[in-house]
């Protein structure tokens, strides 16, 4: 795959692009409520539509679900996104982006929602030749707004990973963990981590 | 006072000329008066003092052509046919394209006049009158003149350099006008420059011979011409093949893709623990394995194909641009234009 990517680079994309990328997740769910970590894993799929509007702007929609299966008596839930993303090039190697997302947790008991509002920045870095891109992505969510609990004193995602190209195809390969640190209720601090591996696919349409 | 004196010193200096040339248009001027009533006794002597060398006046080459002229035709008319001959001469002579308005003269003074071309030899080409002539359309004119019949050769040359052109070679008799279509020899526009008419001619009557020359000045009018675009030197052009350098850096981004993966995974989940440690080590072995692979491989290829299709393509652009352009300033180059004018100098040829 890497000998692809170096071998068989497609040419730079076009000013004005869409991008659709079905992708892949393993997904693992932490919280500690006051009562022991609780541990749940899955797959979650989904997808990315990424339209570059111009030689900076770049704006995206994606969707995602999945089931997250708990261990030893951790009641498994389903998982569903929605979210929006705006960036702006800065810089060839750096963008800034803004987002907005809504999460929502389901288990046999009860409906969690999240919304949260993200800003961070992104820098990419080209390998020699331009096919293979190393990735760093961090971002603070400002706000988070989730139901049943007041929101975090602490929230960030960052993420890590690379990006091979050959020819209209993206093969991304992502690790990205996301920390929300609530305030402390009744005595209990309430801890949640969501971490995933993502590969990703990308398919340019002109 | 001192203004005044200056107006003197400036009069006394302008005055003899401006007298100088009404004395002679004056005298010429009753000398005609005299001589369209017939009053030839009173027009000879006015003529003749205005040829005389002891004629205090400036006298221009046209005034002394006309003043021969009416002395030669006032002679006929009175009789004496040899002097009337001279006298006709000594006006073909200064200017060969001197002729009788058959209205204005009698049939006699034709005759004699015909008689002093016929015994006079001259050759002459006019001044070149400025002109701006569509080579593809119009032509320059040059007017020649033989006196009478005579062989006559009329050559174009540019001043200093290159072969003349022959623009005419026969016989001729009178006056001729000769059109030049601004190719030279070679078939190509004429160059911009100084040019010399040269016309020589030898009598088919007599045996004698005679040249004159007149030089004009060509130019080009032509509409600015663009400019192709430069040479793709290499801050326009993408690198075709990867340095070493550039491929020893893989190395350190692989790594250091590796090392946020583990980092993030291992310093951000803290006291949760977990949060898939195995899948960030598989992201940063990974990234480690494409620094390590890229760099080889780079190493060994280095060839960047994209690059290099894109580079062909930005030079089939710019070749392609640069032939319009050819082809637009062949277009311009092919509707230039002649500005001819006369230039300084005029006279016998050698």
């Amino acid at each position: 795959m890497i000998a692809g990517a170096i071998l068989g680079a497609a040419p730079v994309a076009a000013q004005r692009s869409l991008v659709v990328a079905p992708l892949v997740s393993l997904a693992e769910h932490r919280v500690d409520a006051g009562f022991g970590i609780e541990r749940s894993l899955g797959p979650i799929l989904g997808g990315v539509g990424t339209l570059r509007s111009g030689p900076r702007l770049t704006l995206a929609v994606r969707a995602l679900g999945g089931s997250l299966f708990g261990a030893k008596g951790v009641l498994d839930r389903d998982v569903g996104e929605l979210g929006v993303e705006a960036s702006v090039a800065t810089v060839p190697w750096l963008s800034l982006q803004a987002g907005a997302a809504h999460r929502a947790y389901a288990t046999k008991l009860g409906r969690q929602g999240w919304t949260t509002v993200d800003l961070g920045a992104a820098a990419r870095v080209a390998f020699a030749g331009g096919a293979i891109h190393g990735v760093w992505r961090a971002a603070l969510l400002p706000v988070v707004s989730v139901s049943g609990l007041r929101g975090p004193d602490v929230a960030f995602r960052a993420a890590t990973g690379l990006e091979y190209r050959v020819r209209a195809a993206t093969l991304g390969v992502e690790y990205s963990l996301e920390r929300y640190d609530f305030p402390v209720e009744a005595g209990v601090r309430r801890l949640e981590q969501l971490s995933a591996v993502t590969v990703r696919l990308e398919l340019r349409a002109r | 006072m001192r203004r005044l004196a200056w107006v003197v010193v400036l009069a006394a200096g302008v005055s003899p000329a401006l007298a100088a040339q009404g004395g002679t248009a004056e005298l010429l001027g009753q000398a005609h008066q005299f001589y369209e009533r017939l009053e030839v006794e009173r027009a000879l002597p006015l003529l003749r003092q205005i040829v005389s060398p002891n004629w205090p006046f400036e006298v221009t080459p046209d005034q002394r052509v006309d003043a021969y002229k009416y002395l030669g035709a006032c002679l006929a008319v009175a009789g004496k046919r040899d002097s009337a001959v001279l006298y006709f001469r000594a006006a073909i002579e200064r200017d060969p394209f001197t002729d009788l308005d058959p209205s204005l003269f009698t049939p006699a003074q034709l005759a004699t006049f015909g008689e002093a071309r016929r015994r006079t030899l001259a050759v002459a080409v006019r001044p070149v009158q400025p002109a701006r002539v569509d080579p593809r359309t119009a032509r320059v004119n040059f007017t020649v003149v033989a006196t009478h019949a005579a062989l006559v050769d009329v050559k174009l040359s540019p001043s200093g350099a290159g072969p003349p052109l022959s623009l005419f070679q026969g016989t001729m008799d009178g006056v001729r006008e000769i059109a030049w279509d601004g190719l030279l020899g070679d078939r190509r526009l004429a160059p911009a420059g100084r040019y010399t008419l040269a016309v020589v001619g030898r009598s088919r009557v007599t045996g004698a011979s005679d040249s004159a020359r007149v030089y004009f000045d060509l130019r080009h009018e032509v509409e600015a011409l663009e400019d192709t675009l430069p040479d793709l030197d290499r801050r326009m052009l993408l690198p075709e093949r990867i340095s070493a350098e550039a491929a020893r850096h893989d190395v350190p981004k692989g790594l250091g893709v590796a090392a946020a993966a583990l980092l993030i995974a291992g310093a951000a989940t803290g006291d949760l623990g977990g949060g898939e440690r195995g899948g960030a080590a598989v992201v940063a072995a990974t990234a480690a394995v494409t620094g390590v692979v890229a760099f080889l491989a780079h190493r060994q290829h280095g060839a960047i194909p994209e690059n290099v299709a894109a580079n062909a393509r930005r030079r089939a652009e710019r070749d392609s641009a640069n032939a319009s352009v050819r082809g637009r300033n062949a277009d311009r180059i092919a509707a230039t234009l002649l500005l001819v004018s006369p230039a300084a100098g005029k006279g016998a040829g050698p």
